[in-house]
Protein backbone atom coordinates (compact mmCIF):
# COMPACT_ATOMS: atom_id res chain seq x y z
CA UNK A 1 0.00 0.00 0.00
CA UNK A 2 2.81 2.37 0.97
CA UNK A 3 4.36 1.92 -2.44
CA UNK A 4 1.26 2.95 -4.36
CA UNK A 5 0.52 5.71 -1.88
CA UNK A 6 3.80 7.45 -2.57
CA UNK A 7 3.34 6.63 -6.22
CA UNK A 8 0.17 8.70 -6.01
CA UNK A 9 2.02 11.53 -4.30
CA UNK A 10 4.63 11.48 -7.05
CA UNK A 11 2.02 11.30 -9.80
CA UNK A 12 0.33 14.42 -8.37
CA UNK A 13 3.58 16.37 -8.11
CA UNK A 14 2.57 18.98 -10.68
CA UNK A 15 -0.53 19.66 -8.66
CA UNK A 16 1.00 20.14 -5.22
CA UNK A 17 3.93 22.09 -6.60
CA UNK A 18 1.41 24.37 -8.27
CA UNK A 19 -0.56 24.74 -5.02
CA UNK A 20 2.57 25.59 -3.05
CA UNK A 21 3.68 28.12 -5.65
CA UNK A 22 0.28 29.80 -5.70
CA UNK A 23 0.36 29.95 -1.88
CA UNK A 24 3.70 31.74 -2.07
CA UNK A 25 2.47 34.10 -4.77
CA UNK A 26 -0.56 35.11 -2.75
CA UNK A 27 1.56 35.46 0.40
CA UNK A 28 3.88 37.92 -1.26
CA UNK A 29 1.54 39.63 -3.67
CA UNK A 30 -0.37 42.01 -1.49
CA UNK A 31 2.40 43.70 0.46
CA UNK A 32 4.80 46.50 -0.31
CA UNK A 33 7.93 44.64 0.75
CA UNK A 34 6.66 41.39 -0.75
CA UNK A 35 9.24 38.68 -0.51
CA UNK A 36 11.44 40.87 1.70
CA UNK A 37 9.01 40.47 4.60
CA UNK A 38 10.25 36.93 4.98
CA UNK A 39 13.68 38.37 5.80
CA UNK A 40 12.67 41.50 7.65
CA UNK A 41 10.25 39.90 10.08
CA UNK A 42 12.67 37.45 11.80
CA UNK A 43 15.48 40.02 11.68
CA UNK A 44 13.35 42.62 13.42
CA UNK A 45 12.26 40.12 16.08
CA UNK A 46 15.86 39.09 16.60
CA UNK A 47 17.04 42.65 17.13
CA UNK A 48 14.32 43.25 19.66
CA UNK A 49 14.68 40.02 21.60
CA UNK A 50 18.47 39.96 21.62
CA UNK A 51 18.56 43.53 22.87
CA UNK A 52 16.33 42.64 25.82
CA UNK A 53 17.77 39.21 26.59
CA UNK A 54 21.41 40.16 26.29
CA UNK A 55 20.86 42.84 28.89
CA UNK A 56 18.85 40.52 31.12
CA UNK A 57 21.29 37.62 30.95
CA UNK A 58 24.44 39.70 30.46
CA UNK A 59 25.55 37.96 27.30
CA UNK A 60 27.20 39.54 24.29
CA UNK A 61 24.63 40.58 21.72
CA UNK A 62 27.10 39.82 18.94
CA UNK A 63 27.00 36.09 19.66
CA UNK A 64 23.50 35.93 21.04
CA UNK A 65 21.65 37.61 18.17
CA UNK A 66 22.46 34.95 15.53
CA UNK A 67 21.61 32.30 18.12
CA UNK A 68 18.15 33.80 18.47
CA UNK A 69 17.76 34.27 14.74
CA UNK A 70 18.54 30.61 14.10
CA UNK A 71 15.99 29.70 16.76
CA UNK A 72 13.35 31.99 15.27
CA UNK A 73 13.61 30.81 11.68
CA UNK A 74 13.49 27.09 12.53
CA UNK A 75 10.80 27.49 15.19
CA UNK A 76 8.67 29.63 12.86
CA UNK A 77 8.88 26.83 10.33
CA UNK A 78 7.80 24.24 12.90
CA UNK A 79 4.86 26.37 14.09
CA UNK A 80 3.74 27.29 10.57
CA UNK A 81 3.82 23.64 9.49
CA UNK A 82 2.02 22.44 12.62
CA UNK A 83 -0.75 25.05 12.65
CA UNK A 84 -1.03 25.62 8.90
CA UNK A 85 -0.53 21.95 8.16
CA UNK A 86 -3.24 20.88 10.57
CA UNK A 87 -5.73 22.96 8.55
CA UNK A 88 -4.58 21.72 5.18
CA UNK A 89 -7.30 19.10 4.64
CA UNK A 90 -10.02 21.50 5.72
CA UNK A 91 -8.67 24.14 3.33
CA UNK A 92 -8.33 21.71 0.45
CA UNK A 93 -11.85 20.29 0.86
CA UNK A 94 -12.84 21.43 -2.63
CA UNK A 95 -10.03 19.38 -4.14
CA UNK A 96 -10.49 16.41 -1.83
CA UNK A 97 -14.16 16.18 -2.78
CA UNK A 98 -13.32 16.26 -6.47
CA UNK A 99 -10.42 13.92 -6.81
CA UNK A 100 -8.96 11.15 -4.69
CA UNK A 101 -5.34 12.22 -4.50
CA UNK A 102 -3.36 10.91 -1.51
CA UNK A 103 -4.17 13.35 1.29
CA UNK A 104 -0.53 13.75 2.25
CA UNK A 105 -0.06 15.98 -0.80
CA UNK A 106 -2.03 18.72 0.95
CA UNK A 107 0.23 18.71 4.00
CA UNK A 108 3.22 18.44 1.68
CA UNK A 109 1.96 21.65 0.08
CA UNK A 110 2.09 23.41 3.45
CA UNK A 111 5.54 21.99 4.26
CA UNK A 112 6.89 22.95 0.84
CA UNK A 113 5.56 26.49 1.08
CA UNK A 114 7.11 26.96 4.50
CA UNK A 115 10.34 25.35 3.37
CA UNK A 116 10.80 28.06 0.75
CA UNK A 117 10.18 30.68 3.45
CA UNK A 118 12.72 28.93 5.72
CA UNK A 119 15.25 28.84 2.90
CA UNK A 120 14.95 32.60 2.43
CA UNK A 121 15.00 33.32 6.14
CA UNK A 122 18.16 31.22 6.68
CA UNK A 123 19.91 33.17 3.95
CA UNK A 124 19.49 36.18 6.24
CA UNK A 125 21.15 34.21 9.03
CA UNK A 126 24.04 33.15 6.77
CA UNK A 127 24.70 36.74 5.70
CA UNK A 128 24.57 37.90 9.32
CA UNK A 129 27.06 35.28 10.54
CA UNK A 130 29.39 35.95 7.61
CA UNK A 131 29.38 39.65 8.41
CA UNK A 132 29.71 39.42 12.18
CA UNK A 133 31.61 36.18 12.80
CA UNK A 134 33.44 35.37 9.53
CA UNK A 135 35.89 33.08 11.38
CA UNK A 136 33.12 30.44 11.72
CA UNK A 137 33.02 29.82 7.98
CA UNK A 138 34.30 26.38 6.95
CA UNK A 139 33.49 22.86 5.77
CA UNK A 140 31.01 22.13 8.58
CA UNK A 141 28.67 24.62 6.91
CA UNK A 142 27.87 21.86 4.44
CA UNK A 143 26.20 19.99 7.29
CA UNK A 144 23.94 22.96 7.96
CA UNK A 145 22.21 22.42 4.61
CA UNK A 146 20.94 19.03 5.85
CA UNK A 147 18.51 20.93 8.09
CA UNK A 148 16.17 21.43 5.12
CA UNK A 149 15.47 17.78 4.24
CA UNK A 150 15.48 16.79 7.91
CA UNK A 151 13.05 19.44 9.08
CA UNK A 152 10.79 18.70 6.11
CA UNK A 153 10.84 14.98 6.89
CA UNK A 154 9.93 15.72 10.49
CA UNK A 155 7.13 18.17 9.74
CA UNK A 156 5.50 16.34 6.83
CA UNK A 157 4.34 13.36 8.92
CA UNK A 158 3.64 15.62 11.91
CA UNK A 159 1.38 17.95 9.99
CA UNK A 160 -0.31 14.98 8.31
CA UNK A 161 -1.08 13.47 11.70
CA UNK A 162 -2.36 16.81 12.96
CA UNK A 163 -4.44 17.34 9.83
CA UNK A 164 -6.20 13.98 10.32
CA UNK A 165 -7.11 15.00 13.86
CA UNK A 166 -7.97 18.62 13.00
CA UNK A 167 -10.46 17.50 10.36
CA UNK A 168 -12.33 15.65 13.09
CA UNK A 169 -11.82 18.23 15.85
CA UNK A 170 -11.91 21.67 14.32
CA UNK A 171 -10.68 23.45 17.44
CA UNK A 172 -7.38 21.57 17.45
CA UNK A 173 -5.32 24.55 16.19
CA UNK A 174 -6.21 26.50 19.35
CA UNK A 175 -5.09 23.65 21.58
CA UNK A 176 -2.03 23.26 19.40
CA UNK A 177 -1.06 26.88 19.99
CA UNK A 178 -0.91 26.21 23.70
CA UNK A 179 1.09 23.01 23.31
CA UNK A 180 3.59 24.67 21.00
CA UNK A 181 3.98 27.56 23.40
CA UNK A 182 4.74 25.11 26.20
CA UNK A 183 7.26 23.31 23.99
CA UNK A 184 8.91 26.60 23.14
CA UNK A 185 9.20 27.49 26.80
CA UNK A 186 11.03 24.33 27.84
CA UNK A 187 13.38 24.24 24.85
CA UNK A 188 16.62 26.06 24.10
CA UNK A 189 15.09 27.97 21.20
CA UNK A 190 15.57 31.57 22.33
CA UNK A 191 17.02 30.78 25.74
CA UNK A 192 20.61 29.70 25.73
CA UNK A 193 21.70 26.14 26.35
CA UNK A 194 23.86 27.22 29.25
CA UNK A 195 20.89 28.87 30.96
CA UNK A 196 19.21 25.45 31.18
CA UNK A 197 22.41 23.70 32.25
CA UNK A 198 23.09 26.39 34.85
CA UNK A 199 19.68 25.70 36.39
CA UNK A 200 20.39 21.94 36.45
CA UNK A 201 17.81 21.36 33.71
CA UNK A 202 20.22 19.40 31.53
CA UNK A 203 17.53 16.89 30.54
CA UNK A 204 15.57 19.63 28.80
CA UNK A 205 18.54 20.01 26.50
CA UNK A 206 20.01 16.52 26.18
CA UNK A 207 16.75 14.64 25.57
CA UNK A 208 15.06 17.41 23.63
CA UNK A 209 14.76 16.64 19.91
CA UNK A 210 14.31 20.35 19.23
CA UNK A 211 17.74 21.05 20.69
CA UNK A 212 19.33 18.40 18.49
CA UNK A 213 17.47 19.68 15.45
CA UNK A 214 18.67 23.23 16.08
CA UNK A 215 22.22 22.01 16.62
CA UNK A 216 22.32 20.96 12.97
CA UNK A 217 22.32 24.66 12.01
CA UNK A 218 23.85 26.07 15.14
CA UNK A 219 26.91 23.85 15.47
CA UNK A 220 28.25 24.70 12.00
CA UNK A 221 27.09 28.32 11.65
CA UNK A 222 27.60 29.58 15.19
CA UNK A 223 30.39 27.38 16.50
CA UNK A 224 32.13 26.37 13.27
CA UNK A 225 31.80 22.70 14.26
CA UNK A 226 30.19 19.61 12.75
CA UNK A 227 26.90 18.52 14.33
CA UNK A 228 27.39 15.38 16.41
CA UNK A 229 26.12 11.93 15.50
CA UNK A 230 23.83 12.18 18.53
CA UNK A 231 22.23 15.26 16.95
CA UNK A 232 21.57 13.32 13.77
CA UNK A 233 20.46 10.22 15.64
CA UNK A 234 17.77 12.21 17.46
CA UNK A 235 16.58 13.82 14.23
CA UNK A 236 16.35 10.59 12.26
CA UNK A 237 14.79 8.84 15.22
CA UNK A 238 12.10 11.51 15.28
CA UNK A 239 11.56 11.16 11.53
CA UNK A 240 11.15 7.39 11.92
CA UNK A 241 8.75 7.60 14.88
CA UNK A 242 6.57 10.30 13.29
CA UNK A 243 6.48 8.64 9.89
CA UNK A 244 5.45 5.34 11.46
CA UNK A 245 2.77 7.04 13.54
CA UNK A 246 1.40 8.90 10.51
CA UNK A 247 1.37 5.70 8.47
CA UNK A 248 -0.34 3.73 11.23
CA UNK A 249 -2.96 6.39 11.86
CA UNK A 250 -3.47 7.23 8.20
CA UNK A 251 -4.08 3.58 7.37
CA UNK A 252 -7.34 3.64 9.29
CA UNK A 253 -8.51 7.24 8.84
CA UNK A 254 -7.23 8.43 5.44
CA UNK A 255 -10.28 7.21 3.51
CA UNK A 256 -12.76 8.58 6.04
CA UNK A 257 -11.47 12.15 6.05
CA UNK A 258 -13.84 13.09 3.21
CA UNK A 259 -16.87 12.44 5.45
CA UNK A 260 -15.67 15.04 7.92
CA UNK A 261 -15.15 17.84 5.41
CA UNK B 1 -17.20 -6.95 -23.48
CA UNK B 2 -15.68 -6.83 -20.06
CA UNK B 3 -17.11 -5.05 -17.06
CA UNK B 4 -15.59 -1.68 -16.33
CA UNK B 5 -17.51 -1.22 -13.12
CA UNK B 6 -18.55 -4.01 -10.83
CA UNK B 7 -20.20 -3.56 -7.43
CA UNK B 8 -21.19 -6.49 -5.25
CA UNK B 9 -23.37 -6.06 -2.17
CA UNK B 10 -22.00 -2.60 -1.51
CA UNK B 11 -22.99 -0.92 1.75
CA UNK B 12 -21.97 2.56 2.71
CA UNK B 13 -22.69 4.35 5.94
CA UNK B 14 -21.72 7.79 7.07
CA UNK B 15 -20.44 7.68 10.63
CA UNK B 16 -22.60 9.84 12.86
CA UNK B 17 -19.43 11.27 14.43
CA UNK B 18 -18.97 13.18 11.19
CA UNK B 19 -21.74 15.59 12.14
CA UNK B 20 -21.68 15.60 15.91
CA UNK B 21 -18.76 16.31 18.23
CA UNK B 22 -17.01 18.62 15.84
CA UNK B 23 -14.65 19.95 18.48
CA UNK B 24 -12.49 18.72 21.33
CA UNK B 25 -14.66 20.83 23.61
CA UNK B 26 -17.94 19.10 22.75
CA UNK B 27 -16.24 15.70 22.81
CA UNK B 28 -15.14 16.37 26.37
CA UNK B 29 -18.37 17.92 27.61
CA UNK B 30 -20.25 14.95 26.16
CA UNK B 31 -18.18 12.62 28.31
CA UNK B 32 -19.31 14.51 31.39
CA UNK B 33 -22.98 14.72 30.41
CA UNK B 34 -25.25 12.03 31.93
CA UNK B 35 -25.98 9.24 29.48
CA UNK B 36 -29.76 9.69 29.24
CA UNK B 37 -29.37 13.35 28.33
CA UNK B 38 -27.33 12.65 25.21
CA UNK B 39 -29.01 13.03 21.88
CA UNK B 40 -28.53 9.85 19.90
CA UNK B 41 -27.62 10.47 16.30
CA UNK B 42 -27.64 7.33 14.19
CA UNK B 43 -25.17 6.48 11.45
CA UNK B 44 -26.69 7.10 8.04
CA UNK B 45 -26.91 4.15 5.69
CA UNK B 46 -26.53 5.84 2.32
CA UNK B 47 -26.20 2.67 0.24
CA UNK B 48 -27.72 -0.69 1.12
CA UNK B 49 -26.64 -3.89 -0.58
CA UNK B 50 -26.10 -2.42 -4.04
CA UNK B 51 -24.91 -4.76 -6.80
CA UNK B 52 -24.35 -3.48 -10.35
CA UNK B 53 -22.22 -4.45 -13.33
CA UNK B 54 -21.60 -1.89 -16.05
CA UNK B 55 -19.90 -2.75 -19.31
CA UNK B 56 -17.87 -0.68 -21.69
CA UNK B 57 -19.97 1.49 -24.00
CA UNK B 58 -22.96 1.79 -21.68
CA UNK B 59 -24.71 5.04 -20.89
CA UNK B 60 -26.42 4.74 -17.56
CA UNK B 61 -28.82 7.22 -15.99
CA UNK B 62 -29.35 7.36 -12.24
CA UNK B 63 -32.76 8.30 -10.89
CA UNK B 64 -34.02 8.77 -7.38
CA UNK B 65 -35.43 11.24 -4.91
CA UNK B 66 -33.13 13.69 -3.13
CA UNK B 67 -30.99 11.71 -0.74
CA UNK B 68 -31.72 8.39 -2.44
CA UNK B 69 -28.03 7.62 -2.88
CA UNK B 70 -27.33 8.68 -6.48
CA UNK B 71 -24.46 11.02 -5.67
CA UNK B 72 -23.10 8.69 -3.05
CA UNK B 73 -23.09 5.91 -5.63
CA UNK B 74 -21.18 8.11 -8.08
CA UNK B 75 -18.65 9.03 -5.41
CA UNK B 76 -18.13 5.36 -4.61
CA UNK B 77 -17.50 4.69 -8.30
CA UNK B 78 -15.06 7.61 -8.34
CA UNK B 79 -13.23 6.05 -5.40
CA UNK B 80 -13.81 9.07 -3.18
CA UNK B 81 -15.96 7.32 -0.58
CA UNK B 82 -14.81 4.18 1.21
CA UNK B 83 -17.42 1.41 1.24
CA UNK B 84 -18.42 -0.22 4.52
CA UNK B 85 -19.08 -3.66 3.06
CA UNK B 86 -19.06 -5.49 -0.27
CA UNK B 87 -16.62 -5.22 -3.14
CA UNK B 88 -15.98 -2.46 -5.62
CA UNK B 89 -14.00 -2.91 -8.83
CA UNK B 90 -13.55 -0.04 -11.25
CA UNK B 91 -11.11 -0.37 -14.10
CA UNK B 92 -9.82 2.49 -16.19
CA UNK B 93 -9.45 6.19 -15.62
CA UNK B 94 -12.45 7.85 -13.96
CA UNK B 95 -13.36 11.45 -14.75
CA UNK B 96 -16.00 13.09 -12.64
CA UNK B 97 -17.97 16.30 -12.66
CA UNK B 98 -19.62 16.75 -9.31
CA UNK B 99 -19.99 20.11 -7.68
CA UNK B 100 -18.65 22.24 -10.48
CA UNK B 101 -17.65 25.37 -8.68
CA UNK B 102 -15.40 23.22 -6.49
CA UNK B 103 -11.75 23.10 -7.34
CA UNK B 104 -11.75 26.33 -9.29
CA UNK B 105 -9.69 29.27 -8.13
CA UNK B 106 -12.04 32.26 -8.23
CA UNK B 107 -9.29 34.85 -8.60
CA UNK B 108 -7.59 33.14 -11.51
CA UNK B 109 -8.74 33.54 -15.10
CA UNK B 110 -10.62 30.87 -17.01
CA UNK B 111 -7.49 30.07 -18.97
CA UNK B 112 -5.41 29.61 -15.80
CA UNK B 113 -8.13 27.46 -14.31
CA UNK B 114 -7.93 25.13 -17.29
CA UNK B 115 -4.36 24.42 -16.27
CA UNK B 116 -5.19 24.17 -12.56
CA UNK B 117 -8.10 21.81 -13.09
CA UNK B 118 -5.93 19.69 -15.34
CA UNK B 119 -3.25 19.47 -12.67
CA UNK B 120 -5.91 18.53 -10.12
CA UNK B 121 -6.91 15.69 -12.42
CA UNK B 122 -3.33 14.46 -12.36
CA UNK B 123 -2.24 15.69 -15.79
CA UNK B 124 1.00 17.38 -16.76
CA UNK B 125 1.35 21.10 -17.55
CA UNK B 126 2.69 20.13 -20.97
CA UNK B 127 -0.41 18.10 -21.82
CA UNK B 128 -2.71 20.85 -20.59
CA UNK B 129 -1.00 23.46 -22.74
CA UNK B 130 -1.43 21.17 -25.73
CA UNK B 131 -5.21 20.89 -25.26
CA UNK B 132 -5.81 24.43 -24.00
CA UNK B 133 -6.96 25.82 -27.35
CA UNK B 134 -9.38 22.98 -27.85
CA UNK B 135 -10.90 23.52 -24.40
CA UNK B 136 -11.19 27.26 -24.97
CA UNK B 137 -12.89 26.70 -28.30
CA UNK B 138 -15.36 24.21 -26.87
CA UNK B 139 -16.25 26.26 -23.79
CA UNK B 140 -16.81 29.19 -26.20
CA UNK B 141 -16.78 31.89 -23.53
CA UNK B 142 -15.44 34.62 -25.83
CA UNK B 143 -13.28 37.21 -24.11
CA UNK B 144 -14.43 35.95 -20.69
CA UNK B 145 -11.85 33.16 -20.86
CA UNK B 146 -9.27 35.76 -19.78
CA UNK B 147 -11.45 37.13 -16.95
CA UNK B 148 -11.27 35.89 -13.35
CA UNK B 149 -13.82 33.12 -13.00
CA UNK B 150 -15.50 34.80 -10.05
CA UNK B 151 -17.13 36.95 -12.72
CA UNK B 152 -18.68 33.87 -14.38
CA UNK B 153 -22.31 32.86 -14.24
CA UNK B 154 -23.29 29.33 -13.15
CA UNK B 155 -23.82 28.31 -16.76
CA UNK B 156 -20.41 29.60 -17.82
CA UNK B 157 -18.72 27.64 -15.04
CA UNK B 158 -20.49 24.51 -16.18
CA UNK B 159 -19.34 25.06 -19.74
CA UNK B 160 -15.75 25.51 -18.70
CA UNK B 161 -15.75 22.52 -16.33
CA UNK B 162 -17.50 20.34 -18.87
CA UNK B 163 -15.07 21.38 -21.60
CA UNK B 164 -12.05 20.54 -19.45
CA UNK B 165 -13.35 17.29 -18.03
CA UNK B 166 -14.44 15.90 -21.37
CA UNK B 167 -11.34 17.10 -23.22
CA UNK B 168 -8.91 15.28 -20.98
CA UNK B 169 -10.68 12.01 -21.67
CA UNK B 170 -10.98 8.95 -19.51
CA UNK B 171 -12.71 5.59 -19.50
CA UNK B 172 -15.51 6.36 -17.07
CA UNK B 173 -17.30 9.72 -17.08
CA UNK B 174 -19.43 10.61 -14.06
CA UNK B 175 -21.87 13.53 -14.21
CA UNK B 176 -24.03 14.68 -11.34
CA UNK B 177 -27.00 16.85 -12.46
CA UNK B 178 -24.72 19.35 -14.06
CA UNK B 179 -25.18 19.54 -17.77
CA UNK B 180 -28.65 20.99 -17.28
CA UNK B 181 -27.13 24.36 -16.40
CA UNK B 182 -25.84 25.16 -19.88
CA UNK B 183 -28.01 27.03 -22.39
CA UNK B 184 -29.74 25.27 -25.29
CA UNK B 185 -26.88 25.91 -27.67
CA UNK B 186 -24.37 24.43 -25.29
CA UNK B 187 -26.57 21.46 -24.44
CA UNK B 188 -26.56 20.51 -28.11
CA UNK B 189 -22.77 20.60 -28.19
CA UNK B 190 -22.53 18.78 -24.87
CA UNK B 191 -24.77 15.96 -26.09
CA UNK B 192 -22.74 15.73 -29.27
CA UNK B 193 -19.56 15.44 -27.25
CA UNK B 194 -20.97 12.85 -24.87
CA UNK B 195 -21.99 10.80 -27.92
CA UNK B 196 -18.43 11.06 -29.22
CA UNK B 197 -17.06 9.94 -25.89
CA UNK B 198 -19.40 6.98 -25.79
CA UNK B 199 -18.38 6.00 -29.30
CA UNK B 200 -14.85 5.70 -27.99
CA UNK B 201 -16.37 2.92 -25.87
CA UNK B 202 -16.42 4.74 -22.59
CA UNK B 203 -18.88 4.52 -19.76
CA UNK B 204 -21.13 7.40 -18.79
CA UNK B 205 -22.99 7.58 -15.50
CA UNK B 206 -25.41 10.50 -15.29
CA UNK B 207 -27.45 11.41 -12.23
CA UNK B 208 -30.33 13.70 -13.10
CA UNK B 209 -33.93 14.61 -12.45
CA UNK B 210 -34.53 15.68 -16.02
CA UNK B 211 -36.36 12.88 -17.85
CA UNK B 212 -35.75 14.39 -21.30
CA UNK B 213 -31.99 14.52 -20.80
CA UNK B 214 -31.97 11.02 -19.37
CA UNK B 215 -34.06 9.62 -22.26
CA UNK B 216 -31.91 11.23 -24.91
CA UNK B 217 -28.53 10.33 -23.40
CA UNK B 218 -28.96 7.03 -21.60
CA UNK B 219 -30.44 3.70 -22.60
CA UNK B 220 -30.08 2.01 -19.24
CA UNK B 221 -31.35 3.33 -15.94
CA UNK B 222 -30.89 2.65 -12.26
CA UNK B 223 -33.49 3.73 -9.71
CA UNK B 224 -32.33 4.42 -6.19
CA UNK B 225 -34.80 4.62 -3.34
CA UNK B 226 -33.68 5.26 0.25
CA UNK B 227 -30.24 3.85 -0.43
CA UNK B 228 -31.44 0.71 -2.17
CA UNK B 229 -31.12 -0.07 -5.84
CA UNK B 230 -34.76 -0.77 -6.72
CA UNK B 231 -34.66 -1.07 -10.48
CA UNK B 232 -32.09 -1.77 -13.17
CA UNK B 233 -33.21 -1.85 -16.78
CA UNK B 234 -34.23 0.11 -19.87
CA UNK B 235 -34.51 3.86 -19.41
CA UNK B 236 -38.22 4.16 -20.22
CA UNK B 237 -39.20 1.41 -17.80
CA UNK B 238 -36.87 2.97 -15.30
CA UNK B 239 -38.64 6.33 -15.46
CA UNK B 240 -42.01 4.60 -14.96
CA UNK B 241 -40.65 2.75 -11.93
CA UNK B 242 -39.27 5.98 -10.51
CA UNK B 243 -42.63 7.71 -10.91
CA UNK B 244 -44.41 4.80 -9.25
CA UNK B 245 -42.03 4.70 -6.30
CA UNK B 246 -42.39 8.39 -5.68
CA UNK B 247 -46.12 8.57 -6.25
CA UNK B 248 -45.86 10.59 -9.44
CA UNK B 249 -47.66 8.15 -11.74
CA UNK B 250 -50.98 9.30 -13.21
Amino acid sequence: MADSYFGGVWAARHFWIHLAMSDLRSRWRRSFFGILWTLIQPLGMTLLISFVFSNMFHTSIREYAPYILSGIVVWDFVVACAIGGSLSFVQADAYIKQYGHPLAIYTLRAVLTNLVVLLLATSGLVVWVLAVMPDRFGWPWLAATTIFPIVALIMWPSSTLLAYVATRFRDLPHALNLILQAMWFVSPIYFEEKAFRGAKLDYLVDYNPLYHLLQIVRAPLLQGEWPTTTNYAYCFGLVAVLSFAAWLFGRSVEKKVIFYL
Amino acid sequence: MSNLISMKNVDLSYASTAFKERSLKTAMTNLLRPKNRRIEVQDIKALKNVSVDIRSGERVGLLGHNGAGKSTFLKVVAGLYPISAGTRTVRGVVRSMFDLSLGFEPDATGRENILYRGLLLGLTPKFMRAIEDEVVAFADLGEFIDYPIKTYSAGMLVRLAFAITTAVGGDVLLLDEVIGAGDANFMLKARQRIRELIEKSEVLLLASHDFATLRSTCERGLVFHHGELRFDGAMDACIDEYKQLNGLAQ
